[in-house]
C-alpha cells in the first residue's frame, strides 16, 4: 500500500490497567501510511481503551507511542490533535445545541478582535468538503441535534480534518448506520486514504473489516492475538482469533406451531418526549409459542413502540390488546400484573438498580407479588430465596445474591434480569436488545432461554438491531423504519441484503435514487446511549 | 438565527411572558386597579433599580449553569456581598463620614471577597465533586449565619447603621428626555453598568470562543475536552464569575441603592438570589432574557410601593409576597426549560 | 460497542466511592462536624473572642446542667422530627427544602384548631388530650397538603422543587404572620401573638422540670423515627420511594409511577414536617406567633438529615448533636456575647463538608488514616 517505511502510528507494548483490571496488556500496532488498519475484537477486548491511550485520554502504564517515527507522550487530546491524530468517537463528541460550524471549530476557533470569525471558519470547512466531496457544507448553520446520524458522523470527520488530522481513529463508526450508510462511509474512508490519510477502524463486525481494511489486528482480553493481511485471511480465521474457540451458531429447530393471539396492536401511534411522532400507525400480532422479531436501525421508533407496549409511555391513538383485553390505557403496574414481562434495552438504567444488591433487585417489578409483598409489607426472606434461585438457575457469576448489581459484568447483569423477568411465568415477554453488550457465552444462554419460553407456549416480542439475532430467533420479522413497519418477512427466506435494504426504508426490488436522500438522515435518528458495556474488562 | 427561529426556540419563555402579561391584565381588571396610575415613570425607574441585583446575580448564575455547575449558592453569596460592601465601606471610612470613594471601595471589596469565597466553593464542587445542590444550600446557611454574625462583631447588632448610597450619574441634556432620560440618564451607575454587562455577557456567550467553550462545557464536556480545552478550567472561571457577580449584586442591595446592611430574619437579600435563578431559567439562559425576567420580578417587587402611592390598601406583608408568588407562577407555567445536559455532573478526564 | 467502555468502569468506581460504607459515613460525619467547629473557633478567635472559652461554653451550654440538657433535648426533639421529614424526601431523591414552611403551616393549623375547638370541649386533662390530638392531626394534614403543592408542581409542571419550596417558605411565613397579626391577635395586644392555649393543653413534665420540654415530646420524635424507618425499609411504599431516589428510570420500569411518587413523597415528608409544627406549638410555645421569629428547625434539619446520610435511624444521634450545638450556641450568645448566629454559620459549614465526602477521603488517604479504598 505504501512505499515508506515509517509507520503513521506505531504503538509498542501498550499496557493500561484500571485498578486490578488489565484493559491492555502489551499491545503492538503499526499503522501504515495511507492505509486502513482494522482493530477487531469482542466487547471488552480493550479496543477503545487502546485508542483512548493513543488519543491522550488515558495515560498508558507501559509502552510507547510513535507518530510518524517520533516517540510521543500525550497528556491530553490536545497533544494528540497537535500531533495530527483525530478520533471519531462512537458517541459523537458534538454539542447538540450548537451549529455545525461552531462544532467543527470548537477549541480551534479563528478569532478576530476577540470575536469568533465565523466567515473564515465557514470558508475552511467548505474547502474541506469540496476536497473530499462531503455534503456537510449544506448544513453549516443547522444545530447538530437536528441532523441525522450519518451527517453527524461526517461532521465529526470534518472536525478532525479541520484540526489537521493525518491519522483518523474511527471507533465503531458503523454501529449506528444502515447498511447503505455503511457503504457511504466506506467510500469516504477510501477517499481519505487516497489523499494520504491513515485510518484505524475499530469494529467487531468481521465482514466490514475484511471489506475495507488493509491490515487487521485482533484483540482478545486486552491482548493482541495477532495482525493479519486482510487479503490473506478469512472470516472464520478472524472469528477464531476473536473468541478463542469456534463459534457455534446452532439453534434448535422450531417445533411448535403458534397458538392464539396473545398481543394485538392496532394502528398504534406514539410520540416521544418532544411530542414528535415516533410510531406512526403500527399493526402487529404476537401469538402463543411464537417469536415476533422487530428489526431496524436504532432510533426508528422501536424504543417508543416497546415503551408503549410495556406501559412506560402512553399511546396517542390506536389499541393494544393482551390476552383479549384492551390494555391500551393500562398502567405499567397493571401490565406487569397481567403477565407482560419486559427485558429492557438498558439494564443499567432500567432493569437494575446499580447500587442495590441482587436481593433488593429481585423485588424490582415484583412489588405486588405474593409472597414477596403481602399487605404492603415486604418479606425480605422470601425475596432473598427468590434472588438466590435466579442466581443459581441463570448461572449468574459471582453466585452471590448480596453482590451489588453494579459490580456484575454486563452478561451476568443481563442473565439476572432475564431470569427475574421469566420467573414471573408471563404470557408475553418483550425483549429489547436482550444481548446488547453481552459476551458470547451469555448470548447463547439468553437465546436458549428465549427458545424455552417460546416452546413453553409464551409469546415473545424481540426487538434487535442485530440482523443475525433477529433472523435466528424469530418466526416472523417486521422491519421498522421511521416509525412504521415497512416490511414483514420470513426469516428463513429473507437475505441479510434484503433486510438491510428494508431497514434503510427501501423495498428490496426498487431501491431508487429517491430513497437515497432519506436513508441518509432519518429525521429523528437518535444516537444510541443504551450501550454501556465496558471496554475495561468488566466482561470477566 | 432568524427571528422566526429565535421565537421557535424560545416559545416557552415568550409564551410564559405573554401569559404573565395577560394574568396581570386580568388581575388589574378584576380588582379594578388604576393601571394608568400604577405605570408611572417612577415605577419604571424603581423597577429597574429593583431588577439590578437580581439581573446581576442571574447573569453570573447562568454562566455557571451554562458551563455545567448549578450555583445554587447565589443567595448566600449575595448576603456575604451585601455584608462585605457595607463593612468594607464602614471600615475604610474609619467609621466616620462616608464618601463616595469609600462606597466604591465597598463595592470592590464585595466583588473580590465573594470571588475568593467562590474559589473555595468551586474547588469543592469541581475538584472534590461536592453535591452541587447541597453545597449551594450550605453557602446560603453560611451566609445567613456568618453575615449577621460579622455584622454583630462590627456594629454590635445584626444590621449596619444607615449608610449613604452611590450617587446617580446625571448626563446633562440627555437626562431631560422625557421618560427615558430619567430612567437611563439620571440613574445609578450600577444600574447602567448592569445594562452594559447584560450586553457584554450576551456577546461573550454567543460570539466569542470563550462563550463556545462555556456552552460546550455544560452540554457535552467530553466534546470540549477532546477538542483540547480544559473543561474544569472553563467551569472554574464561570463559577468564580458567578460569585463575583453575586457579590456585586449584594453590594448593590446594601450600598448601591440601599442604605446599609440589614441582617434580621433572612437578611435584606430576602430571596433575591433564588429569584435570580428563576430569572435566568425564565430567560432561557440568555443574558438578555434573564435581564428582562429580572425586570419583571423587579416590577412585582415594587408594586408594594406603587400600591401605597395610589392608595390601594393591601397589607404590606401580603404584597411583599408577590415576587415569590410570581416565581411560582412562572415556574409552573413555563415549566420545562432546556437545562444544559451535563449540569450537576462532575467532569473527570482520567481515573 | 466498546464505545464508552473504560468510562463505564470509571463511573462505576466513582459510584462506589460516593456510596460509602456505614463506617466511612460515620467518620465523615464526625470529621465534618469537628472541622466545622474548628473553623467556627477560628472565626471566634479572629473576631477577638476567646476560642477556648467559646468551645468550653458551647459544651457547657449543651450538656453542663440538667436544665441545659433539657434545652438540648428540646431542640433535639424538634430537629429529629424535622430531620426525619427531610430524610424521607431526600431518600426518594426529592429536595424538600420547604420543611421550614411546612412546619410553620403545621404549627399554625395546630394553633387554630386548639384555639377554635377549646370552647367546645371539656376543660381538664381529657379536653387537653383531645385538643392535642386534634391539633396534631390538623398539623399533619396541613403540613402534608402544603408539601403536596410543590410536589404537584414538580410532577406535573416540571418546576424545580428546591426553588418552589423555598418560595413557599417565604409565603408561609408571610401569610401566617398576616393571619396571626390581623385575625388572631387579641385586641389591644402589642405583639403579633395569638392568645395563649388553655393551661391544660400541655405535655406532662416528666424527668425534667421544664415548661418547654417534655420527655413525651422526645418520645413522639423517637416513635416517628421508628415508624418512618419501618416504612422505608420494610414496606412496598418505602421500597418504591427509595428506588425512585436511587434510580428513577428503574423505579418506573418496575411499575412505580414517578409523578405520583414525587407527590406522595412530598406529602409524606410534609406530614412529618407538620408534626414538627404541632410539637413546636404545643410543647414549646403554647401560643402562636410571627414565624419570622421562629428557630430555623426546618433548615437545620437539612444538615441533620445529611449528616445522618438520610437514614431515619441516623437522624437521632445527628439530631441530638445539633440540638446540643443549638443549645450551646444560644448559651454563648447570653454569656460570652458571641453572637449566636455563629452557630448557624457552623451548621452551614457542616452541610458544606458533608456534601464533600471526597475531601475527607483524600485527606484520609494522604494521612493514611482512612484506610485504602480501591
Amino acid at each position: 500500500m505504501s512505499d515508506t517505511q515509517v509507520p503513521a502510528v506505531d504503538l509498542d507494548g501498550i499496557t493500561k490497567r484500571f485498578g486490578d483490571v488489565v484493559a491492555n496488556d502489551g499491545v503492538d500496532l503499526s499503522l501504515e501510511k495511507g492505509s486502513v488498519h482494522a482493530l477487531v475484537g469482542e466487547n471488552g477486548a480493550g479496543k477503545t481503551t487502546l485508542m483512548s491511550v493513543l488519543y491522550g485520554l488515558y495515560e498508558p502504564d507501559g509502552g510507547t507511542i510513535s507518530v510518524d517515527g517520533e516517540p510521543r507522550e500525550f497528556d491530553s487530546p490536545r497533544d494528540a490533535i497537535d500531533a495530527g491524530v483525530g478520533m471519531i468517537h462512537q458517541h459523537f463528541q458534538l454539542v447538540d445545541t450548537m451549529t455545525v460550524v461552531q462544532n467543527v471549530v470548537l477549541g480551534h476557533e479563528p478569532a478576530e478582535r476577540g470575536l469568533v470569525d465565523e466567515g473564515s471558519a465557514r470558508r475552511d470547512i467548505e474547502e474541506i468538503c469540496a476536497t473530499y466531496g462531503f455534503d456537510v457544507d449544506e448544513h453549516l448553520d443547522t444545530r447538530v441535534e437536528d441532523l441525522g446520524v450519518g451527517v453527524q458522523q461526517r461532521v465529526e470527520i470534518v472536525k478532525s480534518l479541520y484540526r489537521g488530522a493525518d491519522v483518523l481513529v474511527l471507533d465503531e463508526p458503523t454501529a449506528v448506520l444502515t447498511p447503505q450508510e455503511v457503504e457511504g462511509l466506506f467510500d469516504v474512508m477510501t477517499e481519505l486514504t487516497e489523499r494520504g490519510r491513515s485510518l484505524i477502524f475499530i469494529t467487531h463486525k468481521l465482514d466490514e473489516a475484511l471489506a475495507v481494511a488493509d491490515h487487521i489486528t485482533v484483540l482478545r482480553d486486552g491482548e493482541s492475538v495477532g495482525t493479519v493481511e486482510a487479503s490473506e485471511t478469512t472470516r472464520e480465521e478472524l472469528a477464531r482469533m476473536m473468541v478463542g474457540r469456534d463459534v457455534l451458531f446452532d439453534y434448535p429447530a422450531r417445533e411448535t406451531s403458534p397458538g392464539a393471539v396473545t398481543l394485538g396492536v392496532d394502528d398504534l401511534r406514539v410520540e416521544d418526549d418532544r411530542g414528535l411522532e415516533q410510531v406512526g400507525g403500527v399493526d402487529l400480532e404476537v401469538r402463543e409459542g411464537e417469536v415476533f422479531g422487530v428489526a431496524g436501525v436504532d432510533g426508528n421508533g422501536q424504543a417508543e413502540l416497546v415503551e408503549a407496549l410495556t406501559g412506560l409511555r402512553s399511546a396517542e391513538s390506536g389499541t393494544v390488546t393482551f390476552d383479549g383485553r384492551d390494555v391500551t390505557d393500562a398502567s405499567r403496574r397493571e401490565r406487569i400484573d397481567a403477565g407482560i414481562a419486559y427485558v429492557p434495552e438498558d439494564r443499567q438504567e432500567e432493569g437494575l438498580v446499580q447500587d442495590y444488591d441482587l436481593v433488593r433487585n429481585a423485588l424490582l417489578g415484583n412489588q405486588t407479588v405474593a409472597p414477596y409483598v403481602e399487605n404492603g409489607f415486604v418479606d425480605w426472606g422470601a425475596v432473598r430465596t427468590h434472588a438466590e434461585d435466579i442466581v443459581e438457575q441463570y448461572d449468574v457469576q459471582p453466585p452471590n445474591a448480596e453482590a451489588e448489581a453494579g459490580s456484575l459484568s454486563g452478561g451476568n447483569q443481563q442473565k439476572f434480569v432475564v431470569g427475574r423477568e421469566l420467573e414471573h411465568q408471563p404470557d408475553l415477554v418483550v425483549a429489547s436488545h436482550p444481548t446488547r453488550g453481552v459476551d458470547i457465552g451469555s448470548i447463547e444462554f439468553i437465546h436458549e432461554r428465549l427458545f424455552e419460553m417460546r416452546d413453553a407456549g409464551m409469546a415473545v416480542l424481540l426487538v434487535s438491531s442485530k440482523l443475525d439475532e433477529v433472523q435466528k430467533l424469530s418466526d416472523r420479522i417486521a422491519v421498522m423504519y421511521e416509525g412504521e413497519f415497512v416490511g414483514m418477512v420470513d426469516p428463513d427466506e429473507v437475505t441479510e441484503e434484503e433486510l438491510g435494504l428494508l431497514m434503510a426504508g427501501r423495498s428490496p426490488d426498487s431501491g431508487g435514487a429517491s430513497a437515497e436522500a432519506s436513508a441518509d438522515a432519518p429525521p429523528e435518528s437518535v444516537v444510541d446511549d443504551g450501550e454501556s458495556t465496558s471496554d475495561g474488562g468488566v466482561e470477566s | 438565527m432568524s427571528v422566526g427561529d429565535y421565537a421557535a426556540r424560545n416559545r416557552t419563555a415568550i409564551g410564559g411572558g405573554a401569559i404573565a402579561v395577560v394574568l396581570l391584565a386580568v388581575v388589574a381588571a378584576v380588582f379594578d386597579l388604576p393601571v394608568g396610575e400604577l405605570l408611572t415613570v417612577g415605577m419604571a425607574e424603581r423597577s429597574l433599580r429593583a431588577a439590578t441585583p437580581i439581573a446581576l446575580a442571574a447573569i453570573g448564575g447562568l454562566y455557571a449553569e451554562k458551563s455545567g455547575v448549578f450555583n445554587i449558592g447565589l443567595e448566600g453569596f449575595m448576603i456575604l456581598g451585601a455584608l462585605t460592601a457595607a463593612a468594607g465601606t464602614w471600615i475604610v471610612s474609619g467609621e466616620g463620614s462616608i464618601t463616595q470613594v469609600d462606597l466604591w471601595f465597598g463595592v470592590l471589596a464585595a466583588i473580590v471577597v465573594c470571588a475568593l469565597l467562590t474559589v473555595i466553593f468551586a474547588v469543592l464542587t469541581i475538584r472534590y465533586e461536592a453535591d452541587q445542590i447541597v453545597a449551594g444550600l450550605a453557602v446560603w446557611f453560611i451566609g445567613l449565619g456568618f453575615g449577621p454574625f460579622t455584622a454583630t462583631v462590627i456594629w454590635g447588632g445584626v444590621s449596619s447603621p444607615s449608610l449613604p448610597n452611590i450617587d446617580n450619574v446625571t448626563v446633562p441634556l440627555l437626562a431631560e428626555i422625557p421618560v427615558l432620560g430619567r430612567v437611563l440618564f439620571d440613574a445609578s451607575p450600577l444600574v447602567l453598568f448592569t445594562i452594559l454587562i447584560t450586553a457584554v455577557a450576551w456577546v461573550v456567550l454567543y460570539r466569542t470562543r470563550y462563550g463556545y467553550w462555556v456552552q460546550a462545557a455544560g452540554e457535552n464536556p467530553e466534546a470540549l475536552d477532546t477538542a483540547g480545552v480544559d473543561v474544569n478550567r472553563v467551569r472554574y472561571a464561570t463559577v468564580i464569575f458567578s460569585g463575583a457577580m453575586a457579590g456585586l449584586a449584594g453590594a448593590v442591595l446594601s450600598i448601591g441603592i440601599g442604605s446599609g446592611f440589614t441582617g434580621t430574619g433572612v437578611t435584606m437579600v430576602d430571596g433575591r438570589g433564588w429569584i435570580a435563578i428563576v430569572a435566568y431559567l425564565f430567560g432561557n439562559y440568555n443574558p438578555v432574557g434573564a435581564f428582562a425576567a429580572s425586570l419583571l420580578f423587579g416590577a412585582t417587587d415594587m408594586l408594594q410601593v406603587q400600591f401605597q402611592t395610589v392608595g390601594i390598601s393591601l397589607p404590606g406583608s401580603i404584597v411583599g409576597l408577590f415576587p415569590y408568588a410570581a416565581v411560582l407562577v412562572v415556574l409552573t407555567l413555563v415549566g420545562y426549560t432546556r437545562v444544559p445536559a451535563a449540569v450537576g455532573e462532575p467532569y473527570d478526564t482520567e481515573e | 460497542m466498546s464505545g464508552n467502555g473504560a468510562r463505564a468502569v470509571l463511573d462505576r468506581t466513582a459510584d462506589r466511592m460516593v456510596h460509602a460504607t456505614a463506617v466511612e459515613r460515620l467518620a465523615i460525619a464526625v470529621a465534618s462536624t469537628l472541622l466545622a467547629l474548628a473553623l467556627g473557633a477560628v472565626v471566634v478567635a479572629a473576631s477577638g473572642y476567646d476560642a477556648v472559652e467559646f468551645v468550653s461554653s458551647l459544651a457547657y451550654g449543651a450538656f453542663g446542667s440538667k436544665s441545659n440538657v433539657a434545652f438540648t433535648l428540646r431542640q433535639s426533639t424538634m430537629l429529629i422530627i424535622a430531620g426525619v421529614a427531610v430524610a424521607v424526601a431526600f431518600r426518594a431523591g426529592v429536595f424538600n427544602i420547604g420543611v421550614q414552611g411546612q412546619f410553620v403551616v403545621g404549627g399554625f393549623a395546630t394553633s387554630v384548631t386548639i384555639l377554635f375547638l377549646a370552647p367546645y370541649l371539656p376543660t381538664g386533662t381529657v379536653g387537653g388530650v383531645l385538643l392535642i390530638v386534634f391539633g396534631t392531626i390538623a398539623a399533619i394534614l396541613a403540613g402534608g397538603a402544603y408539601a403536596a403543592l410543590p410536589g404537584l408542581m414538580k410532577a406535573y409542571a416540571d418546576a424545580n422543587e428546591v426553588i418552589t419550596t423555598i418560595m413557599l417558605n417565604f409565603i408561609a411565613s408571610g401569610v401566617v404572620f398576616y393571619l396571626v397579626d390581623s385575625q388572631l391577635r387579641p385586641s389591644g395586644a402589642a405583639a403579633p401573638n395569638t392568645e395563649q392555649f388553655p393551661d391544660y393543653v400541655e405535655l406532662p413534665s416528666l424527668v425534667f422540670d421544664s415548661s418547654s420540654f417534655s420527655v413525651v415530646g422526645l418520645g413522639v420524635a423517637l416513635a416517628t423515627v421508628i415508624v418512618v424507618a419501618v416504612v422505608m425499609s420494610r414496606t412496598r411504599f418505602g421500597y418504591d420511594l427509595v428506588t425512585s431516589g436511587y434510580q428513577e428510570s428503574a423505579a418506573a420500569y418496575s411499575g412505580v409511577d414517578p409523578k405520583r411518587t414525587v407527590v406522595t413523597t412530598m406529602t409524606f415528608s410534609g406530614m412529618v414536617a407538620g408534626l414538627t409544627g404541632a410539637m413546636f406549638a404545643i410543647m414549646i410555645l403554647g401560643y402562636y406567633s410571627d414565624p419570622a421569629t421562629f428557630p430555623r428547625f426546618g433548615f437545620d434539619a437539612i444538615a441533620v438529615s445529611l449528616l445522618a446520610a438520610n437514614n431515619p435511624l441516623g437522624v437521632v444521634p445527628a439530631g441530638i448533636l445539633f440540638g446540643g450545638l443549638d443549645a450551646g450556641g444560644q448559651y454563648i450568645g447570653f454569656t460570652l456575647d458571641v453572637p449566636s448566629e455563629l452557630v448557624d454559620g457552623v451548621v452551614g459549614l457542616v452541610v458544606l463538608f458533608v456534601a464533600t465526602p471526597e475531601l475527607f477521603r483524600m485527606a484520609g488517604r494522604r494521612t493514611g488514616l482512612g484506610g485504602d479504598r480501591k
